[in-house]
């Protein structure tokens, strides 16, 4: 990246430029990249297998192995986001380390910075999570390629969505301790108040819970998933109508783009970090 | 200074080490209450009553062993971190004894299991059973068994190497291996349908399970529907077994469950 006294740099390279970026930070966290695979694998070939035994899937119109299908997109989805929102930590640690400070300095224009990192970070979570992507169409024995690229392309709105979210808590609360317990009980919280393990008919049980996984977008871009690939099979257990989940994806990731720009505009000066 | 003073010393440090580490804390209590509060009892409704009648009741004891486990297994974190900075050659240049320094490492871990587990025990208490008195001593020595059987390895693991991506890689595997790997979430029949042997009797016998079926055993569900067999029939040799009560008669499952 050019320094403050290089030469004004196209929006366009600039984007490239912090979307590069976000690759870069994410290759480089080997021991990261172990751990989320690891732990992708045990839910895949143990956990999974196993609850589609002990669930009555028939409760809900579904077969065992249907519902394993079920719970590979949703574990998916489960991953996308826990990746997307580890993005925190990586813009905590440039906050205290300067960088933030030194991007503003930077002869990009604020809403292209903001722009550029929500997209940056979508796309190298999306990036991130294509080996585990290809392992759960391979096991649910998908073949439709139209399918494959379209739910690609709503993995990566979502992510989108999420990574602009993520830059707006954490550049709005303005500390690493805070930012660590937020994103980790929230990712806690909201993946098991989703429909990624049970449909919205047996969330429908609780329904705080229910009303909860209906507003969080974990819930609503699972679904689409599942919907793009079997809709006869899953469209009677998705959390909403298909064309309000894609709404609602649509509307995440423009608005949390949106306030993630307007944080970085008009909220974030430096030397603010705690 | 008596070596036994130094290493309680030690442990207290620890302990208060852990405590402070309240960020941490505050996420793993949020893990373990959602797995309790909302991912057991979502499912309660969604398995299948003749593996397991009652699911929210089935993971709440396991919850306490899972508990236990991730507390105690914390120390190697703070080992790992010692080794790396070298903080490791001040502590043995200190005036006591290695084996001193090592145990009390590995009792401060016990102590980290202990303290985390309280509010999880009361958790296990309100929707399971209060434990009767007489089993007191039997949670309190699985706790302690775990304890130090899990702050051991944790400890082990982080010193196999100086490098952090090894140390991180390894304490990583090793937890998931036992988180997953153990018969909190699913019973043995389940496992059986699925898995061909000895892969399910290997589950049963880890670290985590052995001691959810005791804390079951100690928080009064009586059947070891964990493994599937009424409990006139269950004459599998397993330590949980070796603790019921012959004095107290085995009830049917649901009539515990419907109290």
């Amino acid at each position: 990246m050019p320094g403050p006294a290089g030469p004004p740099i196209s929006n366009l390279r600039a984007v490239a430029l912090l979307i590069k970026w976000d690759l870069f930070k994410i290759a480089h966290r080997a021991i990261f990249i172990v751990m989320r695979s690891v732990w992708f694998a045990i839910q895949v070939i143990f956990f999974g297998q196993v609850l589609s035994h002990m669930v009555n899937s028939r409760l809900v119109g579904l077969d065992p192995s249907s519902y394993y299908r079920f719970y590979l997109y949703g574990i998916y989805t489960s991953i996308l986001f826990t990746i997307t929102a580890s993005r925190a930590y990586d813009l905590a640690e440039e906050f205290e380390d300067g960088i933030i400070e030194y991007q503003l300095s930077l002869p990009i224009n604020r809403r292209v910075l903001a722009f550029g990192r929500a997209v940056g970070g979508g796309i190298a979570a999306t990036l991130f999570t294509l080996p585990m992507y290809a392992t759960v169409v391979l096991l649910a024995g998908e073949r439709d390629p139209i399918a494959i690229a379209v739910s690609l392309v709503a993995a990566l709105v979502f992510s989108i969505a999420i990574s602009g979210l993520v830059i707006t808590v954490t550049l709005s609360i303005k500390s690493s301790d805070a930012t660590d317990i937020l994103m980790g009980a929230l990712d806690a919280i909201l993946v098991r108040l989703s429909t990624i393990f049970y449909p919205a008919a047996i969330l429908k049980s609780v329904e705080p819970y229910y009303y909860t996984a209906l507003v969080n977008p974990i819930s609503h871009i699972a679904d689409i998933l599942r919907i793009l690939y079997s809709f006869e099979e899953y469209r009677s257990i998705v959390i909403a109508e298909p064309s309000a989940m894609v709404s609602y994806v649509l509307g995440l990731f423009v608005g949390f783009t949106a306030v993630a720009i307007y944080v970085i505009e008009k909220k974030i000066e430096g030397g603010s970090w705690r | 200074m008596s070596e036994l003073k130094k290493m309680w010393l030690i442990s207290l440090r620890d302990l208060k080490r852990f405590i402070a580490l309240k960020y941490w804390l505050a996420g793993q209590l949020a893990m373990t209450l959602a797995d309790i509060f909302v991912f057991a009892l979502l499912l309660k409704g969604f398995i299948r009553r003749e593996f397991i009648p009652d699911y929210l009741r089935f993971v709440t004891p396991g919850a306490v062993a899972l508990a236990t486990f991730v507390a105690s297994f914390s120390i190697g974190r703070e080992v790992g971190m010692e080794v790396r900075r070298d903080i490791i050659a001040h502590l043995l240049a200190l005036p006591m004894k290695r084996t001193t320094l090592a145990l009390g490492r590995v009792f401060s871990g016990m102590l980290r299991g202990l303290v985390y587990q309280i509010p999880f025990l009361l958790i296990a208490a309100l929707i399971v059973s209060p434990p009767p008195i007489e089993r007191t001593p039997l949670l309190l020595a699985t706790s302690a068994v775990l304890t130090l059987s899990m702050s051991s390895l944790a400890i082990a693991i982080s010193t196999i190497s100086r490098d952090f991506n090894v140390q991180a890689t390894f304490r990583a595997l090793t937890y998931y291996v036992l988180f997953f790997f153990s018969n909190v979430f699913y019973t043995k029949t389940a496992l059986e349908l699925r898995f061909p042997q000895p892969l399910p009797d290997i589950i049963m016998l880890t670290p985590i399970s052995i001691a959810a079926d005791i804390y079951e055993v100690v928080f009064q569900l009586l059947h070891l529907y964990r493994y599937g067999e009424s409990p006139a029939d269950n004459t599998l040799v397993h330590p949980a077994n070796l603790c019921r009560d012959p004095a107290i008669p085995s009830q049917p499952y649901e009539e515990i469950a419907s109290r």
